[in-house]
């Protein structure tokens, strides 16, 4: 199971290169695709799920080439995408009905009892007969993955899932999508660091259109060993020490004091502390080679 | 803070290219509307001369108000988008907490939308006024530029009605934070305008309509609807009393409605919901501590067989169709329509108040009001529908789901069709329910769904078609409605601009017919075939709308192109093809058909024509002809194959002084050949005009006779086009079909399009007493009085008459033959019917009663043998004799016309006259019309057929007035006087409406130009008011006289002055003056009750004091009202409060005052009628009744030309 994407570029009207020349393999199992925002993930991710066309490249899944026959990629496609609407006055069970029916499910009795397990895993049985639109966000993000499942796919795309919603639902979102996840090739945007920490296998860092980075999470930390180093400085101090030394980030601490992390192959000074990589580093440290790149 | 918002609005719009795309529409409507008032289409299209100024106040009302009134589907856009855009853009959340008050966010918001609508408005009024004066106009018609008609039509109508509008859709907007929902209401409102300006047509509701109408049209209306051609070219919009309290009613509630939008608004988050079951509200907690659960997924079988992907498409149009019947505006347009459609079918039919029996084809008929519904509601849901997943951003997940375009497109559409076929479904089901609730239960499920489903249906599938395309091109919603609203309206008006071609006009097409007697008839295959070329053409669209379906996220047009293309493959080519091919081939034999085999004019041509055929033929105008003395024909009729062919032979005599030479022939297109039995050389044969000229070798001499053997016979008939006008049941044939001689005419008749090509004046008649013009009848040029005898023959089932009597009937083959001869001399006028008929038999006196009728319009045949009775004992009573010893009604089918008409010893009478009229004999009920109309049609055996007048001015009064004139006299014999009342009243308003479209001029009754208005209502009238002053006895005797006199006479004919002279030596000398206004001047009154009051006298009686005014003005032939006269002066009457005095023509005049009670059932009764003389405008009277008075008259009956006939009677105050 692959999904196999080469010299991908898009250009929208406004000369903004949302893909540029992107390429990317992606295998079975929880990819992670990471960015800020406007990096071109949701452009890639609506150009995978076959609701825009490239400008030029391809994209293979599973041998068939999407961009020549979307219905193929379709039947085995979950998407999930940033945000989206309902129709008004139309309740959970009567929407996935209509879903199911679109994604080809023809038996009734299939449909009902397909629909009535995922009410259940999306923990939305309750409240299957109240009005969809006026469910809560996390309670849509759940119906959202309801949907998704309602064809078995083999290749879900979930853009920014966990954006807005509250510590719980975010968890309870994440394990459902774990637990699909295992048998399919699941591709996950987000700018969420911690998301990709605790889910995927792979990953990717995107920005302005390109791959940044593609690697597995284990080993871009594990890569990173000895060389991420924080130390406490005062607020006044900040503007010497960006000049000093390679920050990485910093945070406010209780005090008013700010914990600054630095990347750097040996210790900085000797006020430092060696610290354990974190996913965060990598991430930062990809955008600020790009940056560096480019000026 | 105000002016900050206000600003910002503004500065919005016009950094906006809508509004100036807006400015630039509606600029180009309204010129387009004056500079084709003005005839700037006149190089390409029928020339628009006439005597109307385009730009007089209330032609610039109607060209100024009519584009703003379309502006009104912009409001919600423009005036609502004002607020609804912060709720779009989410802005309300921050501005709601900025520190400003509600007045300045509301005004603000409103005023700026205000103020947008006024910029177009300016340039509909700067479009409309340079229009005008456009180069390429008549200026003859354009009067320099007024600017007081343009601000009074604003200041009156279109404001006004602007901030009606716009405070409520202003208000609707706010609290449903939804264009869509104002848009909604603006189809609603622009529906009740509709409605209630159709109120206005029926008289009883003309009060109401006019306070209630918002558009204030109606109102505007009610002081207009009578003015001449010369008030409307010259008087401004009066701002009569109703019109102000209608203005004042909507700007009240506009500023209601406003004030009330300021009470319940809010800065709130939240949208203004209605609630109808309250719940109990509780706290909500959530526990969503998930624990992990395993994912388990049932077996599912995913199957995309072709078989299961039909069987989606139809589940998800179901859904799509719940969607659209669920929704408000589908509602609320089911009410409208069912609204209109029980209006409909309540004033169907209806003749002088009596409605029909409610036969399926009159509910179809009446059905048609929902034509503008389905359309509607075809439009907006194809927008809906179309728009709707991502309107409501669910599109993203639809559209990645393996389902194909044309699924996804095709069950909406079809959601569009199931939708069209319930609202079809509703005509059905509200006829039948109509016919129940009328006790009427000959139910034709079979002729309403085959009508409904088969016939309707594809035009608003060809509807559908377009609506689908257009919203899949444009992104916008609303002006893909619009601009479906713009092609329905626009697409019919094509014609104006020369496009006359209906396979130039997308759905146009002959439409169909239907008359019990007859079916659908031969007209439903060219129906057909017209709608099989559109629907293929629909289905092109419907092609090209798949190809473009909008699904996933292009990012322009261009890339939506480049989709299209990468769809356009497999059988799409294929189908596309085949639908190209039918639709060229179907247009191509059509084109061939209307413009190749048989020679297409368009009106620019027949006008061209005219101007060429009079150029060239006028000059033989008064060569000598021969006379036809006698017509021997044979007709055989087809009814089968639908032809019919005819032989016969014209016997002609030189009556006249002179040696004729030449034979001037006048034939119709038909098949046809000519002999003559004297030898002639054929020097002109002009096969465009169908006119030749024979010159005869051997001159005709006074007193000689030449025979006319001819054959006539249709063109063959084609798939659609029937060259002959048989029809399978119901034939009726006249004598046009056979040749004539002499230049007959047939001018253009407006002066100002004469002048432009080149044509004198026109003197359109001769005048009465032109004694040279008195050669022929106004019905026939070639003949006086002739011999006839005929042979038609049918097909075996069917009977075949023509006037005459039956000589012989017999059958050949399958072939029925009848041979009628008449016993005495004709007119040159007959005609030929033929059906399958029953027949119903009386007698009167000697005269043999036949109705030859359909087998099921039997509900009237009383009345109309009734009618025949009574006007045949009227007739022959107070006139002379009836000519013949039989007399015979025949019925025809509706498609050949709604009327009737008398031949000697026959009426053809049409289905719809009279056969299945409901005739209510109660009190309330309206005029019994089968029997009115049968009487009218037999005194024509005496009034045309007895007395016939030459062909100049005035001469239909003799016949058609006269004929009016005795079913009014019959009608008063069966039900009485009082009843009198409705029927004059209804005759006065048509009088005084029809007048005022008067395109030529409007001479007095006696010397009319043939104008229905005149010789029946006015003449009616007239002759009925006459009666009563001189008598009916007195008046009938002088008639009498009159036909004794001028009977059967030969040239020179008798006129309308020979009439009114026997009138006026009946005529005592005080009632002179009735003479001239009622025969030789155009003259109306406005008499009205001032004031009254009773008393109850000590010796029981009732002193009535009655206060009134009288008042008396003559039209000239333009309808300039004048007071003066020759030989006397008008009188006036001022009181010192009055500015301007009123004037009369000098009067001494007798007028009923009446005073009215009731009996003890509330009915009228009459205390006090009678003559008083009138010298004097303001009149005070006192009369003495015996009875409680409850209701005093001036002329109570309305039998005066009155221009207003409301204010004739008044209740007395108690």
């Amino acid at each position: 199971m692959s999904l196999i994407i080469e010299n991908l570029t898009k250009t929208y009207t406004n000369n903004v290169k949302a893909l540029d020349n992107l390429s990317l393999k992606i295998g079975k199992g929880m990819f992670g695709l990471l960015g800020p925002n406007g990096a071109g993930k949701s452009t890639l991710m609506r150009t995978i799920a076959t609701l825009q066309s490239p400008d030029s490249g391809s994209i293979i899944f599973n041998g068939v080439d999407v961009i020549e026959d979307q219905i193929s990629l379709r039947k085995k496609l979950g998407y999930l995408p940033q945000s989206f609407g309902v129709y008004p006055n139309m309740s959970a069970d009567e929407l996935l009905n209509y879903f199911a029916k679109l994604k080809g499910i023809s038996e009734k009795n299939e449909r009902k009892a397909l629909i009535d397990k995922l009410l259940e895993i999306t923990n939305l049985t309750d409240v299957k007969k109240k009005n969809v639109s006026g469910y809560s966000g996390g309670m849509k993000q759940r119906f959202g993955i309801a949907q998704l499942l309602l064809n078995n796919p083999e290749l879900i795309i979930v853009d920014e899932p966990t954006a807005g919603l509250d510590p719980a639902e975010r968890q309870r979102f994440l394990n459902v999508l774990r637990e699909v996840g295992t048998n399919s090739t699941v591709i996950f945007s987000t700018h969420i660091v911690d998301d990709v920490k605790e889910l995927c296998n792979d990953m990717a860092i995107l920005n302005g259109g390109r791959i940044l980075r593609h690697v597995k999470p284990v080993d871009s930390t594990n890569e990173l060993k000895n060389k991420i180093w924080t130390k406490s400085v005062q607020r006044d101090d900040l503007e010497s020490a960006e000049n000093e030394f390679n920050i990485l980030s910093s945070n406010y601490n209780v005090d008013n004091s700010l914990t600054i992390r630095v990347f750097s192959d040996k210790k900085p000074g000797t006020d430092f502390k060696k610290a354990e990589p974190q996913l965060d580093d990598v991430y930062f440290i990809a955008l600020k080679e790009d940056q560096n790149n480019n000026s | 803070m105000f002016l900050n918002i206000f600003f910002n609005e503004i500065k919005y719009w016009f950094n906006r290219p809508a509004l100036y795309i807006y400015t630039v529409v509606f600029f180009m409507i309204g010129m387009l509307i004056s500079a084709a008032s003005a005839g700037i289409f006149d190089a390409i299209s029928v020339t628009t001369g006439s005597s109307k100024i385009v730009n007089s106040p209330m032609a610039v009302l109607g060209a100024f108000a009519a584009p703003a009134s379309i502006l009104i589907f912009f409001y919600p856009s423009i005036i609502g988008s004002t607020i609804s855009r912060d709720y779009e853009s989410q802005i309300h959340t921050i501005l709601y907490s900025y520190p400003f008050s509600k007045v300045n966010y509301l005004t603000a918001k409103f005023l700026s939308g205000f103020f947008i609508v006024n910029v177009v408005i300016v340039a509909i009024f700067i479009a409309v006024s340079l229009g005008f004066i456009l180069p390429g106009t008549n200026q003859d018609i354009v009067n320099p530029f007024d600017l007081k008609s343009y601000l009074d039509a604003y200041f009156i109508i279109i404001l006004p009605n602007l901030f009606l509008y716009s405070s409520i859709i202003f208000g609707v907007v706010t609290f449903t934070r939804n264009v869509y929902v104002g848009f909604i209401s603006v189809i609603i409102i622009v529906i009740i305008e509709a409605l209630l300006e159709g109120l206005f047509s029926n008289p009883d509701n003309r009060f109401i309509a006019a306070l209630f109408d918002p558009s204030g049209l109606s109102a505007s209306n009610y002081y207009t609807r009578y003015w001449t051609v010369s008030e409307q070219n010259e008087l401004y919009l009066p701002l009569g009393e109703l019109l102000i309290y209608n203005r004042l009613i909507f700007i009240s509630f506009g500023s209601l409605v406003l004030l009330s939008i300021y009470k319940i608004f809010s800065f709130s988050q939240n949208a203004f919901t209605f609630s109808f079951n309250k719940k109990d509200s509780k706290r909500l907690t959530k526990s969503n501590f998930g624990g992990i659960t395993k994912v388990n997924l049932p077996k599912i079988t995913i199957d995309f067989s072709f078989k299961n992907e039909i069987k989606k498409l139809w589940n998800l149009s179901n859904i799509d169709f719940l969607y659209i019947v669920k929704s408000w505006s589908f509602i609320s347009i089911v009410i409208l329509a069912l609204l209109f459609n029980l209006i409909g079918l309540s004033e169907l039919g209806n003749v002088f108040g009596t409605p029909t029996y409610p036969r399926t084809w009159k509910m179809l008929q009446a059905g048609a009001t929902f034509t503008l519904f389905i359309n509607v509601a075809t439009f907006l849901f194809a927008a809906n529908l179309l728009h709707r997943s991502r309107t409501s951003n669910v599109n993203q997940l639809i559209d990645t789901t393996p389902t194909p375009n044309w699924i996804l497109l095709g069950s909406k559409f079809l959601a569009i069709v199931k939708m069209q076929l319930v609202l079809l479904s509703l005509i059905m089901i509200s006829g039948i329910l109509y016919q129940i609730y009328n006790g009427y239960y000959d139910f034709e499920i079979a002729h309403y769904l085959y009508e409904l489903i088969f016939l309707n249906l594809i035009l608003y599938v060809i509807w559908a078609l377009l609506s689908v395309l257009i919203q899949t091109l444009i992104t916008d919603r609303y002006v893909g409605i619009f601009i479906m609203i713009v092609l329905f309206i626009g697409i019919p008006l094509l014609s104006l601009a020369g496009v006359e071609q209906s396979i130039f006009k997308y759905g146009s097409g002959p439409g169909y017919a239907y008359s019990d007697m007859n079916g659908y008839g031969s007209s439903i295959n060219r129906f057909f075939l017209y709608k099989i070329y559109w629907l293929s053409l629909g289905l092109v669209f419907y092609i090209l709308t798949y190809l473009f379906y909008f699904r996933g996220l292009p990012s322009n047009f261009k890339e939506r192109i480049s989709i299209a293309a990468s769809r356009f493959k497999g059988k799409y080519p294929k189908f596309l093809a085949l639908l190209m091919l039918i639709f060229l081939s179907s247009g191509g034999y059509i084109y061939y058909e209307t413009n190749i085999l048989n020679k297409r004019t368009s009106s620019k041509e027949r006008e061209l024509q005219t101007v060429e055929w009079e150029k060239k033929y006028k000059k033989y105008e008064n060569y000598d002809q021969p006379r036809i003395v006698s017509v021997k024909v044979d007709v055989n009729i087809f009814p089968k194959t639908l032809d019919a062919d005819a032989s016969g032979t014209y016997v002609m005599v030189n009556k006249t002084s002179n040696v004729i030479d030449s034979l001037f022939l006048n034939h119709g297109s038909s098949i046809s050949t000519f002999e003559f039995n004297k030898e002639n050389d054929l020097v002109l044969e002009d096969t465009l005009y169908n006119f030749d000229i024979y010159k005869l070798k051997q001159a005709l001499n006074p007193g000689d006779s030449i025979n006319l053997f001819f054959t006539v016979k249709n063109k063959p008939n084609t798939m659609i086009r029937n060259n002959s006008s048989v029809v399978s049941n119901g034939t009726f044939l006249n004598n046009t079909a056979f040749p004539s001689f002499g230049y007959p005419g047939g001018e253009l008749r407006d002066d100002k399009t004469r002048e432009k090509y080149d044509l004198p004046p026109n003197k359109l008649k001769p005048h009465p007493s032109d004694s040279t013009a008195l050669g022929n009848t106004y019905i026939s040029k070639d003949a006086d009085w002739i011999d006839f005898e005929t042979t038609v023959s049918t097909s075996k089932d069917q009977i075949a008459i023509a006037p005459g009597y039956l000589q012989k009937e017999w059958i050949e083959g399958d072939r029925r033959y009848f041979n009628y001869k008449m016993d005495s001399k004709i007119l040159n006028f007959y005609a030929f019917n033929s059906g399958k008929y029953e027949v119903a038999q009386d007698k009167w006196n000697d005269v043999n009663l036949e109705i030859y009728y359909h087998k099921d319009h039997d509900y009237n045949l009383d009345r109309m043998m009734k009618g025949m009775k009574a006007a045949l004992e009227y007739c022959s009573t107070n006139f002379s004799p009836y000519q013949h010893k039989q007399l015979r009604i025949i019925e025809f089918p509706r498609t050949a016309g709604g009327f009737a008409q008398s031949f000697p010893n026959t009426v053809p009478f049409s289905e719809d006259i009279g056969f299945i009229a409901k005739v209510d004999d109660s009190e309330e009920g309206g005029n019994d019309y089968a029997f009115f109309v049968t009487v009218h049609e037999v005194a024509h055996q005496w009034w045309a057929h007895q007395v016939i007048g030459a062909d100049v001015l005035g001469s239909t009064m003799l016949s058609e007035s006269l004929s009016e004139y005795v079913s009014l006299k019959v009608i008063e014999q069966v039900n009485g006087k009082k009843k009198m009342r409705k029927f004059l009243k209804r005759s006065l308003d048509e009088y005084l409406t029809s007048r005022t479209f008067e395109r030529k001029r409007e001479n007095a009754l006696m010397y009319n130009d043939g104008q229905g208005y005149i010789h029946y209502q006015k003449g009616s009238l007239i002759f009925y008011a006459l009666s009563d002053y001189i008598g009916e006895k007195t008046l009938n005797k002088a008639l009498s006289k009159y036909v004794k006199k001028v009977a059967f006479q030969e040239p020179p004919y008798t006129t309308s002055i020979d009439m009114v002279n026997h009138i006026k030596e009946v005529t005592p000398d005080s009632l002179n003056y009735l003479i001239k206004d009622m025969f030789e001047t155009i003259t109306l009154y406005q008499n009205r009750v001032v004031e009254t009051k009773s008393e109850k006298l000590d010796n029981g009686k009732y002193k009535v004091d009655i206060e009134f005014k009288v008042s008396k003005y003559r039209n000239n032939e333009k309808g300039r009202a004048f007071y003066g006269e020759e030989e006397r002066d008008s009188i006036t009457y001022q009181t010192d409060d009055m500015k301007k005095p009123e004037y009369s023509v000098f009067l001494e005049d007798y007028i009923d005052i009446g005073v009215f009670g009731e009996d003890n059932d509330e009915n009228e009764t009459e205390l006090y009628v009678k003559k008083h003389k009138i010298s004097k405008i303001h009149n005070k009277i006192t009369i003495i009744v015996d009875q409680e008075p409850i209701e005093v008259g001036i002329d109570p009956y309305n039998k005066l030309i009155d221009t207003n006939s409301e204010d004739n009677r008044m209740k007395i105050e108690k």
